[in-house]
């Protein structure tokens, strides 16, 4: 019976679990559908039990130490599952939110990341001066940056701080352009990096001398954590960011704050931006590691159908290939004979939807084939940071397999409520039966009651998971391409994706959890069950 | 014993009930077995070793950091000047190549990051191939990798994972175009492989190559030195017996006017390892604190359920064993010793099945932290699975032990009357 038992368990858990898994992976692109499918099935559940709902309800009540103690696992479950997956779509949502679709990123040949991109001074001018740049009269809408990582030890006077972190730095030639090419403005007080990039300081204790400060432009998430450093944020936690006029210390010098950027949700929110012609000498870096650029306004429209007909046509001769290497491949392979020829990956390229991203896609596209002043890599800057996504995806992989796994543990959980549930009323099976409730009846009763433990637990876990939404927390966000990544802050987010996923899975739990025992409360007889 | 004897039978008897609360309890120990291997190893390789401390010096101030190869011949002495300063007793440079088979495209299938390095460093300085044991099948193919490398200066070691990626095999030849150092594109022949696990995606060449790479660009480019040529080592590892010592050497090197352009730091591997885990820091957290415990508590509450369902179903039982003589603390050891010895045999079971499955059969659990790429289930797990399963079942059923061992025999007895 229990080899039965345990060999039905598995098939079933495997059916719904494959049928329930399409389902989630649909609630996280379209909510609705996650929403939808939840009170739908529990609506129909309700409409075809012919028991009366009140009798479920009773029955929860009566047993209301089983019910609560199920649906307390149910919540645990499903308040770390919102929290892990808020921390996901934070990390989304910062990537997705950084970058223009109008900007281009210029990086050097064969360099797909800031960090490892190294461009010549002498082609910068040229680049500046094409017309795929956009300009504002005179003035090309081109950002000139020197990215930079840098070590920063950290005053050990703050208990729980490390001792030291890794800031990121963004040299550049005029703040106000790129702080417009980035869309990104100043909070009110703020201003812009000085020509000189540096200021003096009144003197500090006995020195009479004043203190030589370089200026910097900080990001909102980077002044929070900069914040903490403060021995004084112990005691006064109002002090949460530090602000205009506020100091710290890198390489061994003062780095004066003079303006914060509205940052928030982008990666741009851990940088601080300095003079390219201090930090780069300072740090070792010379060249520029990139150049973000805006693109001309419809930039060869006129091209953009012959462009998406030479992609589409790549594609199709990459497949083509592939189709055909696979072919011999198996060819040879039937003659014993060894094959090494390899297609490589095929291309992917998603049309743009907008004209501004249309603008930016044709820039590329010229910096890329038909400029041949310099040999470089532009990328779009949205599709730039879409491609950070990748870490992203590693621990999303990582929270769907944690929770596929407490999912089975929760499974187990309503198993056992159930069955126990089913053999002290089974009397009460046997006086339904004869009352004329069919077996059907009998089955939706059961997985009803299954169905509400799982979705009333679920719910208050996704509620208390909710509460996260809005946490900071620092993070990592990389093309895994052994592209270095980006140290960021990022908002945990909660939203109507993260919430289909939850009560979709509630609802998932209980059903499977609650389905075997159902199925087993119908196969009883009348007379087995009354004897 | 034949209260051992009772305890199995209460459990045999309800076969599904018992089935489903150690299956539940196997999923959920699965999940903290996996959860604190990951926090174990981190914590471990971020605790301060007392002896035999492996030093790292770096760029001060940059990341990545990067030095001039001329560097390499002072720091492996520590610095060491004067007749009472101490030398490291090991040491091994590091530098990191990386490149495209493809230099046009650059994808996860054709990129490899090379260690170029002193070939034999690998067997005395190089974190988890050290301690191979010498008797060991990986210890000997890295000793003849070793030995290859160093005869064939265009040989690479790959990393197993990665061999499979570029879809390479022993003795294969290609190109790597770099993308760290343009335009010293190195051709490689593959001469054996890493041992499995930590260094799967990686890759290990010997340096006299990449040097004299290096070197040959000025010579073909009208003595001008190559734009990186100053920046060629990444890396210092020095072996220094304990923390005094450590100390001494850090002083001589950072005190040392060799080293001012660019400045170094001298850092214990442990502080090195921490500042990069720094960027995961709240997903550790969150880890540690949020995911552990609340997988505790559900696993606490799933045998809880369990225990009270079969109290409440065995009232009248619990009546006749006190009525045969049965003392209450007698009936409570007997639900405490159910729900115990179901939770720690399903405990032990799904810890040791962890252990084995994904030591030997899956290779590592395959979650890529800062440069650790893959990570090995202790053998404490052993150790972990007992305490959790074990603990978790004395918190989950002691209140229903405590209600089982507290019934009233003559309620029950009018109940059933």
């Amino acid at each position: 019976m229990l080899e039965i038992i345990i060999a039905v368990v598995v098939l079933l858990v495997l059916l719904v679990g494959g049928y329930f898994t399409g389902l989630l992976t649909l609630a996280f692109t379209n909510p609705a559908i996650g929403f939808g499918t939840a009170a739908g099935l529990i609506v129909v559940l309700i409409v075809l039990s012919k028991v009366p709902l009140s009798y479920n309800f009773q029955n929860l009540l009566v047993r209301w130490r089983t019910t609560l103690l199920t649906g307390l696992a149910f919540t645990l479950v499903l308040s770390l599952l919102t929290v892990m997956l808020a921390f996901v779509k934070g990390m989304y949502v910062l990537t997705q939110s950084s970058g223009q679709p109008r900007n281009v990123l210029v990086l050097a040949e064969g360099s797909t990341d800031e960090g490892f991109s190294n461009l010549a001074f002498a082609n910068i001018g040229d680049i500046e001066a094409q017309e795929a740049v956009a300009k504002d009269g005179l003035q090309p809408l081109l950002s000139r940056e020197t990215y930079i990582i840098v070590n920063q030890p950290v005053d050990a006077s703050v208990p729980g701080r490390p001792e030291r972190r890794f800031l990121q730095m963004r040299g550049v030639d005029d703040s106000r352009l790129t702080g417009r090419v980035h869309g990104l403005p100043l909070y009110p007080g703020g201003s812009w990096l000085s020509d000189a990039g540096a200021r003096e300081l009144p003197p500090k204790g006995d020195s009479k001398e004043p203190i030589n400060a370089y200026e910097v432009v900080i990001g909102e998430g980077i002044a929070r954590e900069l914040g903490k450093d403060r021995p004084e944020a112990m005691s006064q936690p109002q002090l949460k960011r530090l602000d205009v006029g506020d100091t710290f210390n890198v390489n061994g010098r003062v780095w004066m704050i003079v303006g914060v950027l509205k940052s928030e949700g982008s990666t741009f929110d851990s940088e601080v931006w300095a003079k390219r012609s201090i930090v780069g000498p300072m740090f070792g870096s010379e060249s520029y590691s990139t150049l973000v650029l805006q693109a001309s306004k419809d930039f060869r429209r006129d091209q953009r159908a012959a462009y998406k007909e030479e992609r589409l046509a790549k594609i199709a001769e990459a497949i083509a290939k592939t189709e055909d290497i696979k072919k011999r491949a198996a060819q040879a392979k039937a003659a014993g004979k060894e094959f090494t020829e390899d297609a490589g990956p095929i291309p992917t390229w998603t049309e743009p939807k907008s004209n501004d991203h249309w603008d930016a896609e044709m820039v590329k596209a010229y910096f890329n084939t038909d400029y041949k002043k310099s040999s470089v890599n532009a990328i779009v800057e949205t599709d730039y940071f879409e491609s950070l996504n990748q870490l992203n995806l590693q621990f999303l992989y990582a929270i769907v397999f944690v929770t596929i796994i407490l999912s089975v543990g929760g499974v187990f959980g309503v198993m056992n409520t159930m069955f126990a549930a089913i053999s002290q009323r089974i009397k009460d099976i046997g006086v339904l039966r004869l009352l004329g409730y069919r077996r059907r009846s009998i089955l939706i009763c059961f997985l009803l009651e299954s169905v509400l433990i799982a979705m009333i637990g679920g719910l208050v876990g996704v509620g208390l998971g909710s509460l996260s939404d809005g946490w900071t927390a620092s993070s990592i966000v990389g093309s895994g391409q052994g592209g270095g990544g980006k140290f960021v802050v990022l908002r945990l987010t909660v939203d109507a994706q993260v919430l289909a996923v939850g009560c979709l899975l509630s609802l998932m739990l209980g059903f499977v959890g609650g389905l075997i025992p159902s199925l087993n409360a119908m196969r009883l007889s009348a007379l087995e069950a009354l004897r | 014993m034949k209260f051992l004897r009772l305890i199995y039978q209460n459990l045999w008897r309800n076969k599904l009930r018992s089935f489903l609360t150690a299956a539940g309890t196997m999923v959920l120990v699965f999940v903290v077995t996996l959860v604190w291997s990951i926090l174990g190893f981190l914590a471990n390789a971020t605790t301060e070793k007392p002896a035999n401390i492996k030093a790292i010096v770096t760029e001060r101030w940059r990341i990545p950091s990067m030095m001039p190869y001329a560097y390499a011949a002072s720091l492996k002495d520590g610095a060491a000047t004067e007749p009472e300063h101490i030398k490291p007793s090991d040491h091994m440079s590091w530098t990191f190549y990386g490149g495209s088979l493809d230099p046009k495209k650059r994808t996860f299938e054709n990129i490899v990051f090379a260690f170029c390095l002193e070939p034999k460093k690998l067997l005395t300085m190089m974190d988890g191939l050290e301690d191979l044991p010498p008797d060991s099948a990986d210890r000997k193919t890295l000793e003849a990798g070793v030995a290859k490398l160093e005869q064939n200066r265009q040989g690479i070691l790959l990393g197993r994972d990665r061999m499979e990626r570029l879809k390479k095999k022993i003795g294969d030849r290609f190109i790597i175009h770099s993308f760290n150092y343009k335009e010293i594109n190195l051709e490689v022949e593959v001469v054996g492989t890493l041992p499995a696990r930590r260094y799967d995606q990686s890759a290990a060449m010997n340096i006299d190559y990449f040097l004299g790479a290096i070197d040959a660009y000025k010579q073909q480019h009208n003595g001008k030195a190559h734009e990186m040529a100053g920046k060629t080592m990444n890396l210092m590892w020095l072996r220094v017996p304990d923390t005094p010592s450590f100390t001494q050497v850090a002083a001589q090197i950072q005190e040392s006017p060799q080293f001012s352009l660019p400045a170094v730091k001298v850092q214990t591997s442990s502080s090195g390892i921490s500042t990069f885990l720094e960027a995961y820091r709240d997903l550790l957290w969150g880890m540690r604190w949020l995911l552990a415990p609340a997988i505790l508590v559900t696993l606490a509450v799933v045998i809880a359920n369990a225990i009270s369902i079969s109290v409440r179903e065995r009232q009248t039982e619990f009546a006749v064993l006190k009525v045969l003589g049965f003392r209450p603390g007698q009936i409570l050891v007997l639900v405490l010793g159910e729900a115990l010895l179901i939770g720690i045999a399903s405990g032990v079971v799904s810890a040791g099945g962890t252990w084995l499955l994904v030591n030997q059969v899956a290779g590592g659990i395959p979650f890529p932290i800062a440069f650790f790429p893959k990570f090995l289930i202790p053998a404490d797990a052993w150790w972990w699975g007992l305490a959790v399963g074990g603990g978790t079942a004395f918190l989950g059923s002691f209140i229903p032990a405590w209600t089982a061992c507290r019934v009233k025999v003559s309620e029950v007895f009018a109940r059933v009357g």
